[in-house]
């Protein structure tokens, strides 16, 4: 009974946590090329789950359809963030672009309060589910899991067969060498945060064709938290490592669910939350580098 | 000391401050709310300061030493209050809000203060939601359902008694605090502590060459912002309310006020929390009448702001200024 | 006793082997230049020495401690200043204050107060004719005028050893004089030993050090005195590379 429980609930946690690691690649491209982390991370990744619920309300577009729309907006607003902030500070201290990154998202949770007001929201989307017996996937977590690998997949071709993404992996060695090279080593900064914020923005619109209730302004909070273990777990800049930190993430997360929730007097929904943090201070310890990553 | 009693003369406009507020308070009770909201964010800029601008370390996850501290004043009244301790049970309360925010610290600070830059703010930025989390899941202190304690209070000191504890002595308590903040970070900056802390923050390589153990120091530092903000946590949160859940007390939003706060004013001054605090707190008041739910939405811009623009903020730029004149002498 | 010892000391990034099983000795009050090309491993070597980064193998003694495992500021406070290629004062702070920092922590530290280290400032302030910027911040300053503040402050740490990265550098001929004088001075009142790392200048080499030792490619190629040295085929060749005579001979 318990191992049957267990598996299926492994299971999840691997496509869970496919989903999440797609959505910690932004933030390990944006530190990979500019050395900055983007303590909002979490904020954007709401951004995106009201462009699916808003598309999916208001226009009846079903939410995979709305990634196109995710990745533009998210891009347009990494944009933004880049040329009016995060670009005069990347010459400063750390210290700068900590609280600027984390600023926009102050800003974003705001401004989304000001639109769909604080009250937790979600979308009924049904598109069956694959029986498998011990457990029941619903065809649009599968979808989400699929999207998700899919997106990484087309990084990787794009980091590795164009021109651009080639040039992005230069700046990420050595922006000096890139510069000697001719590459435009700034407009490439802009790129690939306005890069990582697009794909975060689109973890968004997947996250909740996973879980597509509890939208609110406030939401990314705990995904911040979750990214971040997952980046260190991955290799902070590494965007492929954080997609497999994101799979053992979601194995580790659901896996401990389920396991506290056979210890009396736990809430297991709260020592889950509590157990990603505790495991964020003990990667730290070991290896802030990365646990994943090869010396 | 370094020129005598000079050298601390910056206090003299800390204390006016604080003693005009109080002054207005007293004068104008119509207003007491207002200043002792004031005298909070005082308190909060001046502790938060004492680490983040003394050490250009920033911890996103402040606001749990507030939490921990709000918790070890309601744990104390909540199971001392009918041991016939009377107002005992307040000053014990003070002191665990003292002892667990400097156990928090110590468990954080072990692992952040190693790690430097982004890698400190990564291991800060869950230390309230993780610190919430475990309360809940694990059911400590009555998990998510928090405390209420004011039947409690009222049973140990008397109906009156708790009645003036949390309407004035909690905001005389905050004022303490506050005051206790900056006498700390005027001290810090005049002994070793201060110059280490200042080689650190401009160049941590370099100042262990000459001999600075950073990671003393810093540890130093951590400590003594987190226990204020302890001290703060009882007296402001749980003396003030007499109760208390996990869901308020590490709330993320205390730690950005905070932020903005130490920004606008200066960090690293000693008058910079000050003018923060009271620019943010009046500013946050008309707007709750003007523009009721948007202060977080003008002031989060205004951080982007001032750092691009001015990252020395509204002290750092007028300690530059009058760095020869007279008026100098106070203003760091 | 020599002052300090290094023995068969490795450090390696990546594949790069920086410093190559190097072994040392320093003499009290004795003045040794480390010279040697762009890449040689002279900084790795002098953060290997002061603690930067710990060695791979080897092992280095300190006036009789083993320091290999200590961290920098201990072995700052055992007595082992340095300078930097590049100065690096603390910018915001005065110039008198980034000096008084390094008699705070220094060698001598534990007992000055911060009264006692600015009264130090004030007398290197002197020393080095910094006195018109005294309560300058040292971020405002020239790349000149910090070295000297970045100077003053490792001499306020009080060393015994003082490790000194290309002090010399950027400097006119007359201004590398009044340097040269100002060390010999120095070692005389104050008994410090000092390695001055040199790329170039053989004026200062040769009016200043006794011994030089000259590194290539990471390994210990001369250790030899100031007069030898200067004439020694090997250093030659290292600088200038082969001549071609030697060519011909050896074809």
């Amino acid at each position: 009974m318990i191992f049957e429980q267990l598996s299926g609930n492994l299971l999840q946690g691997v496509i869970l946590g496919g989903v999440y690691g797609m959505a910690t690649m932004g933030l390990s491209l944006i530190f990979g090329v500019l050395k900055v982390v983007n303590v909002g991370h979490g904020a954007f990744i709401m951004v995106g789950a009201y462009v699916a619920l808003t598309l999916f309300q208001t226009f009846g577009v079903a939410p995979p359809l709305a990634v196109p729309a995710a990745m533009v907006i998210g891009m347009a607003l990494g944009m933004v963030f880049y040329y009016s902030a995060i670009r005069k500070l990347l010459k400063g201290p750390e210290l700068a672009s900590l609280l600027a990154t984390f600023s926009c998202g102050v800003i974003l949770e705001e401004v989304c309060k000001q639109l769909f007001t604080s009250e937790a929201r979600g979308y009924n989307w049904e598109l069956g589910k694959l029986d498998l017996g011990f457990t029941v996937l619903p065809h649009a977590k599968l979808l989400a899991f699929g999207g998700s690998a899919l997106i990484g997949i087309l990084l990787y071709l794009w980091f590795h067969k164009t021109r651009a993404g080639m040039a992005m992996r230069c700046v990420v060695e050595s922006d000096e060498g890139a510069r000697v090279c001719g590459i435009d080593v700034d407009w490439e900064y802009a790129l690939s945060f306005s890069i990582g914020i697009g794909l975060t923005v689109v973890s968004g619109v997947l996250l909740t064709m996973f879980i597509p209730v509890g939208i609110n302004p406030y939401m990314g909070g705990s995904y911040t938290l979750k990214a971040f273990v997952i980046a260190v777990l991955g290799g902070l800049a590494s965007p492929y490592g954080a997609f497999f930190g994101g799979l053992v993430f979601g194995l580790i997360e659901n896996g401990s669910y389920t396991l506290f929730a056979q210890i009396p007097g736990l809430e297991p929904f709260a020592m889950t939350r509590f157990f990603s943090f505790a495991m964020l201070l003990v990667i730290l310890l070991l290896r802030p580098t990365g646990l994943l990553k090869a010396k | 000391m370094m020129n005598g009693y000079r050298a601390y003369l910056p206090i003299l406009p800390v204390a006016a401050t604080y003693a005009l507020l109080l002054g207005i308070g007293v004068v104008s009770p119509d207003h007491w709310q207002l200043i002792a909201q004031l005298a909070f964010y005082c308190a909060l800029g001046q502790a938060f300061n004492l680490f983040m601008g003394m050490t250009g370390y920033v911890d996103f996850g402040y606001v749990a030493f507030l939490g921990i501290g709000t918790y070890g004043m309601a744990v104390s009244i909540y199971t001392l209050s009918d041991k016939g301790l009377g107002i005992g049970v307040v000053l014990i309360g003070l002191v665990l809000a003292a002892i667990f925010s400097l156990g928090l610290s110590l468990a954080v600070g072990a692992v952040a203060l190693r790690l430097r830059g982004a890698y400190f703010a990564i291991a800060t930025i869950g230390v309230n939601e993780g610190f919430r989390y475990l309360l809940e899941g694990a059911r400590i202190w009555n998990g998510a359902d928090g405390i209420i304690f004011s039947r409690h209070l009222r049973q140990g000191v008397g109906r009156q008694t708790a009645m003036a504890l949390s309407t004035w002595w909690a905001d005389i308590l905050v004022f303490g605090v506050a005051f206790l903040a900056a006498v700390l970070t005027l001290v810090y900056m005049r002994n070793k502590v201060g110059y280490a802390l200042l080689a650190l923050r401009e160049d941590e390589d370099a100042a262990k060459v000459m001999g600075i153990n950073v990671t003393r120091y810093k540890i130093i530092a951590f400590i003594t912002s987190a226990i204020l903000a302890g001290l703060l946590g009882a007296s402001a949160w749980a003396l003030k309310l007499t109760y208390v859940y996990p869901s308020d007390v590490f709330a993320i939003h205390y730690t950005v006020e905070a932020i903005i706060i130490v920004l606008l004013g200066g960090a690293g001054t000693l008058l910079g929390p000050i003018f923060g605090a009271l620019t943010y707190g009046a500013a946050k008041y008309f707007l709750a009448i003007v523009l009721p739910g948007f202060q977080l939405l003008i002031f989060a811009p205004v951080i982007i702001a001032i750092i691009v623009l001015f990252p020395d903020g509204t002290v750092g730029l007028l300690k530059k200024r009058l760095r020869d004149t007279p008026l100098g002498k106070f203003i760091i | 006793m020599p002052l300090l010892k290094v023995r068969n000391v490795t450090k390696c990034f990546g594949g790069l082997v920086a410093v190559n099983n190097i072994s040392l000795e320093i003499r009290h009050g004795e003045t040794l230049a480390l010279v040697g090309p762009n890449g040689a491993g002279k900084t790795t070597l002098f953060n290997l020495l002061n603690g930067v980064f710990p060695a791979d193998e080897g092992q280095i003694i300190f006036e009789d401690v083993d320091v290999t495992h200590f961290p920098a500021y201990r072995r700052a406070h055992l007595g082992i200043g340095r300078t930097f290629q590049i100065p690096r004062p603390f910018n915001s702070a005065t110039v008198r204050e980034n000096i008084a920092i390094g008699g705070m922590f220094g060698a001598a530290g534990s007992e000055i107060d911060v009264d006692r280290a600015m009264a130090m400032a004030d007398h290197y302030i002197e020393v080095m004719g910094l006195s018109p910027h005294r309560d300058k911040p040292a971020g405002g300053l020239t790349p000149i005028e910090k070295k000297l503040v970045e100077i003053a402050r490792a001499l306020a740490m009080k060393p015994r050893l003082l490790l000194m990265d290309e002090a010399m550098a950027g400097m006119n001929p007359k201004d590398i004089d009044k340097m040269v004088a100002f060390l010999k001075e120095i070692r005389e009142t104050e008994g410090i030993a000092i390695v001055a790392m040199v790329e170039h200048i053989m004026r200062a080499v040769s009016g200043l050090a006794e011994r030089v030792l000259v590194m290539h490619q990471g390994a210990k190629l001369v250790d030899e005195p100031t007069r030898e040295a200067l004439s020694d085929p090997r250093v030659i060749e290292v600088y200038l590379g082969k001549p071609p005579e030697a060519d011909h001979a050896h074809g």
